[in-house]
């Protein structure tokens, strides 16, 4: 016991000595790092709450320290990237980037503080509760358009031509049969937390299809790569934009238009809308002053921006890297986005 | 006429009776009342769930409750973790580095290492640590070292006096002994949501799931510690006139030290292995990559990260073991060594303060130097690979599980999920019976009419039923491999890596793999839970199979028997006990796994589970469906359990 004692006492002794020497600054952080800050407790981790109180005092100059929410497509990573260091270039801030699930779960933690900025939101309206509750308020659209809906593999459309007649489904239900589905077609439903409306389409038109949950994205582009290089006919969820429509061709299934925004009044007879995809905040950062705040209320890009972006990064390149190539070709969109913030 | 009773005496009998009747009614009486309920509507226990959400969500901002209790227990936990975060993971804001910069972490981690055990063991973890990040992953590492070990510091906190206290007094064991079988049948995708509505997504929330995850193993391995001393010496201070405390403290927790140091061990690596899914509710550290390779379908990212989870679980397996083992053999050490030993510890100090100020000052020693960096070639070797597998054996997979499905998945699926509801009720409560005995049997009828009560019948089934298949593989490849383990030293050394990285690799890695080879389909769920679950039973029949008395096989041998005859008469029987406990716990590894199929396409209770934690709407029916996960488990775990001591007259 004693000998285990003397040591463990030495190591603390140590511990406490290199910790002491650790924390008395200095070195790496402060020739890298800004001026001011010397907080050594108040470390904002990437997940944690990190709250804004802390955050506005050792701030350089006022742009201040935020989060941002990052979402699993590729699209809303291209986005966000582009956000956030232009955030970081232009206005000095710091922003921390989280990852984390679509709508409930980020809308938590927005109310919780880990994170500000959603800047791609496909769900009209379901952060409502939030908003309410004064947790998080609609900063307007980005200017990408969303569109979902039911897609075959371009053969098919080549093939079967009137196959993109939604409501004639029916006729080649048989095609799509797998051992999945039993004795109906599969229908390959988009993952949770996307805008989903299939079991009400399949239900109003009486449709002999089955739903299968995909689960995510990755198991969605999986059938579509198999369906298009195998020739197998697969009738699966996708949306625009979406990078990968410019590798692998899919061919949209057409229903009556559009007559609803809100998934929960869809009566599954119409189509889903065209969404003007809306940028979210937390109320502290609106509320702020900062420059970030109209960053975010600037930032809008098209369509063909954000494939662009997306494409690279597909491509091979890290988020950091194609976000710099797109700020660097596109001064003029960044010096609108800037306008107000002071910066240049 | 007498052997025919006879025969209806004996349970197989029976049990194939009760199959044959339900598989016969549930053929007739296919698609009634199976009580299918689509995703996007409630039944009233998950409209009244989706309320309850709905309502606490609401209060989380001014209720009592939250702003005296409970938020304040999340502010606490997540500045606790925090605190190592700084040190160790998380620059300070403004800053470039942490408190510490790699090389300064990894020569403090090797000092500790190198007091509890020994100084090969120090150079082993801090290779590790540099291999971890070689893979281009430190930081996330470091973050995902602090989390745990601030979790395992704050389950310690409460386990030990728990489970002391369990080990003095049988009373206070057999209140705790529910809460800890229950926790142990938990899979843990099902306590996510509750915690995140309550603790808000974030490091507090994944710190208490993993907390939920690990005390109850180490409850019971330190009341274990604890009852099973030797009575003698505790008898001898009493008698001597100890107080009680004085018995505690001076005799009984200096003697089952290094028991408690094994449980430190084991929650330590109960809370890494919960790391992947604890970033599902925002835990920071190696799992955000995993989750992300599997939204992006990047195998290679997740390989990285996985290998570097592996990395981190070896060094801190291997270093708490070795501090168990020091602190069995410390005692007889010579004096000289102790001396060479001490010396050794103050030159390592050295290098360490040395290693703290370089790391603080020095470029090259404070941010993971990115000529060190192997990420890329790893992940798309790993792409590669994964690829190759998929071009080369694809068109295997696929037919392979069409025609498995046509064939055994959908008819089983029939019985169980696409028949009227109250034929399987009665049909399962009824092999309850007969398996596991009258108790058990009220017990399954009981906890089967709740799920029927959560109103997500249909989808517990669908989930049942690829448990079912999915222990089916995991017992037939446990047994064939296990036997062949437990035979040949050979085949066990070839096996153990495999075994090993099947153990510590979350099951999140080879997700994409399987979706890859097998689309999304409920096979690749059943394949997730076979790889997950076989390494486990595998070892558990090898060690049984290894136990049995050498002179018993021999002794068969002599007589003649042929090694099938030895295998199938004497060591599978003799090893039978260990076999079926070995069966039990996969059991229990299937079903934490099959849920996770949900997000490769398999539908069921696991789908329900995520897609409630992301659509508000559904919330109501992600809580329902980790009730009735619970419920199922609880079910299975009893079934499997079977007769507690009549079960030998059964076989024979």
């Amino acid at each position: 016991m004693k000998r285990v004692g003397k040591g463990a006492g030495l190591m603390v002794a140590l511990a406490t000595a290199g910790l002491a020497l650790a924390a008395c600054g200095g070195g790496v952080n402060s020739d890298a790092g800004s001026s001011s800050s010397s907080a050594s407790e108040s470390s904002s981790s990437s997940a944690s709450e990190s709250s804004s109180e802390s955050s506005s005092e050792a701030a350089p100059v006022d742009c201040g320290s935020w989060g941002v929410a990052m979402h699993a497509w590729v699209g809303y990573t291209a986005s966000a990237q582009v956000l956030s260091d232009v955030a970081r270039e232009k206005l000095g801030c710091d922003i921390t980037q989280t990852q984390l699930d679509e709508a409930s779960v980020t809308y938590d933690a927005m109310e919780a503080g880990s994170v500000d900025v959603i800047i791609e939101d496909w769900g009209g309206g379901r952060w409502q509760e939030w908003v309410d509750r004064g947790a998080i308020v609609e900063v307007g659209y980005n200017g990408n358009i969303g569109l979902i809906g039911m897609f075959v593999p371009q053969w098919m459309c080549d093939e079967y031509p009137d196959i993109t007649d939604g409501t004639k489904l029916n006729e080649y239900a048989e095609l799509f049969v797998t051992p999945e589905s039993g004795d109906k077609g599969a229908w390959y439903e988009g993952p949770p937390g996307y805008t989903t409306i299939g079991e009400k389409i399949i239900e109003a038109y009486d449709l002999n299809f089955k739903v299968i949950n995909t689960g995510s994205e990755a198991a969605l582009i999986d059938v579509f790569t198999k369906g298009s290089e195998d020739k197998t006919a697969v009738l699966g969820y996708f949306y625009e934009p979406q990078n990968f429509l410019a590798q692998v061709p899919l061919c949209r299934i057409n229903f009556p238009a559009n007559d609803w925004t809100d998934a929960a009044e869809a009566s599954g007879l119409t189509d889903y809308p065209e969404t003007p995809l809306v940028k979210l905040a937390t109320l502290s950062l609106m509320d702020s002053g900062s420059p970030f705040a109209v960053l975010v209320q600037n930032f809008e890009w098209t369509n063909e921006d954000q494939n662009q972006v997306a494409a690279n990064i597909e491509g091979g390149m890290t988020p950091e890297e194609a976000a710099a190539e797109w700020i660097a070709a596109h001064p003029d969109v960044v010096a609108k986005w800037l306008e107000g913030t002071g910066a240049s | 006429m007498v052997k025919i009773a006879e025969a209806l005496h004996r349970r197989w009998v029976q049990a194939v009776i009760v199959l044959v009747v339900w598989f016969a009614t549930a053929t007739v009486l296919k698609g009634v009342q199976t009580q299918e309920l689509s995703t996007a509507s409630d039944s009233p226990f998950t409209a009244f769930l989706r309320e309850v959400a709905s309502t606490i969500r609401g209060n989380r901002a001014d209720s009592p409750i939250f702003l005296y209790f409970l938020n304040p227990i999340r502010a606490f936990i997540s500045g606790f973790i925090e605190i190592f975060m700084g040190v160790i993971a998380v620059p300070a804001k403004g800053d470039v580095i942490p408190m510490l910069g790699w090389f300064g972490a990894m020569a403090v981690i090797g000092l500790i290492v190198y007091a509890t055990s020994t100084l090969r063991m120090a150079l082993f973890s801090m290779f590790m640590l540099l291999l971890c990040g070689m893979l281009g992953m430190w930081l996330l590492t470091m973050e995902t070292l602090a989390m745990t070990i601030g979790a395992v510091v704050l389950s310690l906190a409460v386990a030990l006096p728990l489970g002391v206290w369990a080990g003095l007094s049988d009373r206070v064991m057999s209140v705790l002994r529910p809460w800890l079988d229950l926790a142990q049948v938990l899979p843990t995708l099902v306590y996510l949501a509750p915690l995140a509505l309550v603790f808000l997504i974030g490091i507090a929330s994944a710190t208490i799931a993993t907390m939920i995850y690990s005390i109850p193993i180490c409850i019971r391995i330190t009341a274990h510690a604890i009852k099973s001393l030797r009575d003698g010496p505790i008898e001898a201070a009493q008698s001597a006139g100890s107080t009680r405390w004085q018995v505690l403290t001076k005799v009984q927790l200096p003697m089952a030290k290094s028991t408690i140091i094994l449980a430190i061990n084991q929650t330590t690596l109960a809370a890494l292995s919960f790391v992947v899914i604890a970033a599902l509710i925002g835990a920071p550290g190696l799992g955000k990559p995993v989750i992300e390779a599997l939204t992006i379908r990047n195998v290679g990212d997740g390989v990285v990260a996985g290998l570097a989870v592996v990395f981190l679980a070896i060094m801190l397996d291997r270093s708490t073991a070795a501090a168990v083992n020091r602190d069995k053999s410390g005692y007889a050490a010579a004096e000289a060594v102790k001396v060479r030993r001490r010396i050794g510890l103050a030159i390592f100090a050295v290098f360490t303060v040395i290693a703290i100020y370089l790391s603080r000052f020095v470029l090259w020693f404070a941010v993971f130097p990115e000529s060190l960096d192997f990420r890329e070639p790893i992940a798309n070797a790993a792409n590669a690979l994964s690829e190759w597998i998929t071009d080369t054996f694809g068109f295997l997979t696929v037919t392979g599980s069409e025609q498995f499905t046509l064939f055994v998945l959908n008819p089983l699926q029939n019985v169980l999920a696409n028949s009227p509801w109250w034929l399987t009720l009665i049909a399962i409560t009824a092999l309850a019976f007969i398996l596991a005995g009258r108790t058990v049997g009220i017990l399954v009828f009981i906890l089967l009419a709740l799920v029927m009560g959560t109103g997500l019948w249909n989808d517990t089934m669908l989930t049942l039923t690829m448990i079912l298949i999915a222990t089916g593989f995991v017992v037939l490849i446990g047994i064939v491999l296990g036997v062949w383990a437990g035979r040949s030293r050979r085949v066990e050394l070839f096996l153990k890596p495999f075994l090993d990285a099947g153990q510590t690799m979350p099951a999140f890695v080879y997700l994409v793999p399987v979706l890859a080879l097998f689309g999304p389909t409920r096979f690749a769920a059943i394949v997730l839970g076979v790889v997950y679950a076989s390494p486990f039973v595998i070892r558990v029949v090898a060690d049984g199979v290894r136990k049995v008395p050498r002179e018993t096989v021999e002794a068969a041998v002599a007589s003649g028997s042929t090694n099938l005859q030895v295998i199938t008469k004497v060591q599978l029987p003799i090893s039978r006990r260990s076999i079926l406990l070995g069966v039990n716990q996969g059991l229990i590894f299937v079903l934490a796994v099959v849920v996770i199929g949900g997000f490769v396409g398999a539908g069921g209770l696991g789908y329900l589970v995520i897609v409630g934690q992301s659509k508000p709407e559904l919330a109501g029916k992600g809580l329902a469906a980790g009730i009735a996960i619970v419920l199922l488990g609880v079910i299975l775990d009893r079934i499997a359990q079977g007769r507690p001591q009549k079960s030998r007259q059964g076989v024979h």
